[in-house]
């Protein structure tokens, strides 16, 4: 667990904090979202976990010590670390860039091998293919995978991204991001992980901290909560309009009480894991008001009704409200 | 006193009875005495500057008084240089003045290819490593100067070239080298010494640069391959 408590960073020079009384914790095995428009902190606070950046007043407790109790690079050793510009050695190949914490933690040379090979494999490399190769020769998606199979090296129980995806075209950065998500799936890491785009924090997260300029924390939940009742004026505009929308795009269709379906052949089919703004943008897109519910094992489940979608989006509006 | 030596130009100015009579106790330990004046002076020169281009590197404002320093050295006439070493106490004339003169000349361009080459290295390089772990010292060693080697070697491949045709003029100051050969080629009218010497000088020049040429590239291995 990663807890913040009271952290606040004023830059010397400077009289505005770029972080100022932050205050929140970070699960084990969850990823925290931190974002926020640019000049929010959300950088200088993941850079204070492994102290990068020291905090001009209030602590950060890992697993209940202060991240002060040991010495500074023991402690990023311990702590996986992947930034956007990825910043892979140039001069190394693609096996000794990813076993650099492992050699610096003195670890065997088989082991090294092997784990350089099993990470490979996780981010979708093959080994055989890429382990000898210099990073220039990756496409910027290929580094970013390396980047992050390198901050998982030594597995690390807690990993720092800033940005990890973000150096790469939309449609790999989407698929990084399921694969990430895939992996974490089974690693679960505690991650901090930074950015500045509210759909990939939605995406990411497990939580999501909203920081505002000055660095302060503007709301910290779930992102279903948070889209579903942002807390202030600053929230709902920075997680947009479409807000309703994007909290539709977090629930499955499987998770809807569906009702039975009864002669409904000319109705539009929709399998059951579409997230309930696909299936209402297919039924609208078929001019229907339901849709078939469909899946791969057992066929036709039931139908699902734009009437059902716009009374769940109501109902948390209503909430909002505090009705 | 160029002009004196080519004055008689002719079917006589090379004598290659001479050269093949000369060969061993003359025209061989002048370039002997040439690669060890160049040889050493880099070798010193470099010493000086490896850390000192570090330390400027750190230490930022030390930088441009650097440069003037170094650079109001290598701006000194390299004969007037050799002159007025020669006159300080404990020094005298022979190859010590050469090189402290020739080692002079190298720091400038020296401590800017270090400078340059460490600057070279990409920020998120250096945050990444910092970020996983790695001390300054692992920083330097394992990340910092692996990258810069390739242009601080650059930085050799010219002081290198520059050296070693200043140096035929330490033989003024009794240096040694390949200079000794012009130098008396020129005083007794004697051409083939001033071309032997001359081209000597020059081969060598062209030889030290590809040499170098050829290391840099291949400290930088990284840098050849290129994505298919």
């Amino acid at each position: 667990m990663i807890e913040f408590r009271d952290v606040s960073k004023t830059y010397t020079g400077s009289s505005r904090p770029v972080v100022k009384d932050l205050s929140f914790e970070v699960l084990d095995g969850e990823i925290c979202v931190l974002v926020g428009p640019s000049g929010c902190g959300k950088t200088t606070s993941m850079r204070m976990v492994n102290r990068l950046i020291e905090p001009s007043s209030g602590e950060i407790l890992i697993d209940g010590e202060p991240n002060t109790a040991m010495s500074a690079t023991q402690l990023r050793r311990r702590i996986g670390y992947a930034i956007q510009q990825i910043g892979l050695f140039p001069h190394r190949t693609i096996a000794d860039n990813i076993a650099t914490v492992p050699g610096l933690v003195g670890w065997e040379k088989a082991r090294i091998t092997a784990r350089v090979d099993e990470l490979l494999e996780l981010v979708g490399l093959d080994p055989e293919q890429y382990r000898g190769r210099y990073p220039a020769e990756l496409s910027g998606g290929q580094q970013q995978r390396v980047g992050v199979a390198r901050a998982m090296a030594a597995d690390p129980p807690i990993m720092l991204m800033d940005e990890p995806f973000g150096a790469v075209d939309p449609i790999t950065r989407h698929r990084l991001q399921d694969e990430f998500l895939r992996i974490q799936q089974e690693i679960k890491k505690t991650i901090v992980f930074v950015t500045h785009d509210i759909d990939e924090a939605i995406k990411m997260g497990d939580k999501i901290a909203i920081l505002k300029e000055g660095g302060i924390l503007a709301q910290y939940d779930t992102p279903e909560n948070i889209l579903a009742a942002p807390t202030s004026e600053f929230v709902s505009s920075f997680v947009g309009s479409d807000r309703v929308l994007k909290r539709l795009s977090l629930m499955r269709v499987s998770e809807m009480d569906l009702e039975p379906a009864n002669g409904s052949d000319t109705l539009p089919r929709i399998d059951e894991r579409t997230n309930l703004k696909d299936a209402l943008s297919e039924m609208i897109g078929a001019g229907a008001e339901r849709g078939l519910v469909v899946s791969d094992r057992s066929g036709v489940r039931g139908t699902i009704s734009i009437q059902q979608i716009k009374n769940l989006s109501h109902r948390t509006e209503a909430g909002r409200h505090g009705v | 006193m160029s002009s004196l030596a080519l004055q008689d130009l002719g079917p006589k100015t090379l004598d290659w009875t001479w050269i093949s009579n000369n060969f061993g106790d003359e025209i061989l330990p002048a370039l002997q005495g040439h690669i060890f004046l160049s040889l050493t002076s880099v070798a010193i020169a470099l010493v000086i500057s490896l850390p000192m281009g570090i330390l400027v590197s750190r230490y930022r404002k030390a930088y441009p008084p650097v440069t003037f320093i170094t650079g109001l050295l290598f701006s000194i006439p390299s004969l007037a240089a050799f002159m007025l070493l020669v006159a300080l106490p404990g020094v005298g004339l022979g190859p010590v003045p050469v090189i402290i003169a020739l080692v002079a000349y190298s720091l400038l361009v020296l401590i800017r290819n270090v400078v340059a080459g460490i600057d070279s290295v990409p920020e998120e390089t250096k945050d990444a490593a910092r970020g996983m772990g790695l001390t300054n010292r692992q920083i330097l060693f394992r990340v910092e100067l692996p990258l810069a080697l390739p242009v601080i070697v650059a930085g050799v491949r010219i002081a290198t070239v520059t050296i070693i045709g200043i140096a035929t003029i330490g033989a003024y100051i009794n240096g040694g080298g390949l200079g000794e050969l012009i130098f008396t080629g020129i005083s007794r009218n004697f051409p083939t010494r001033v071309i032997v010497g001359a081209v000597l000088a020059t081969l060598m020049a062209v030889l030290a640069d590809v040499l170098l040429l050829w290391l840099e590239r291949r400290l930088r291995p990284w840098a050849r391959v290129r994505r298919a």
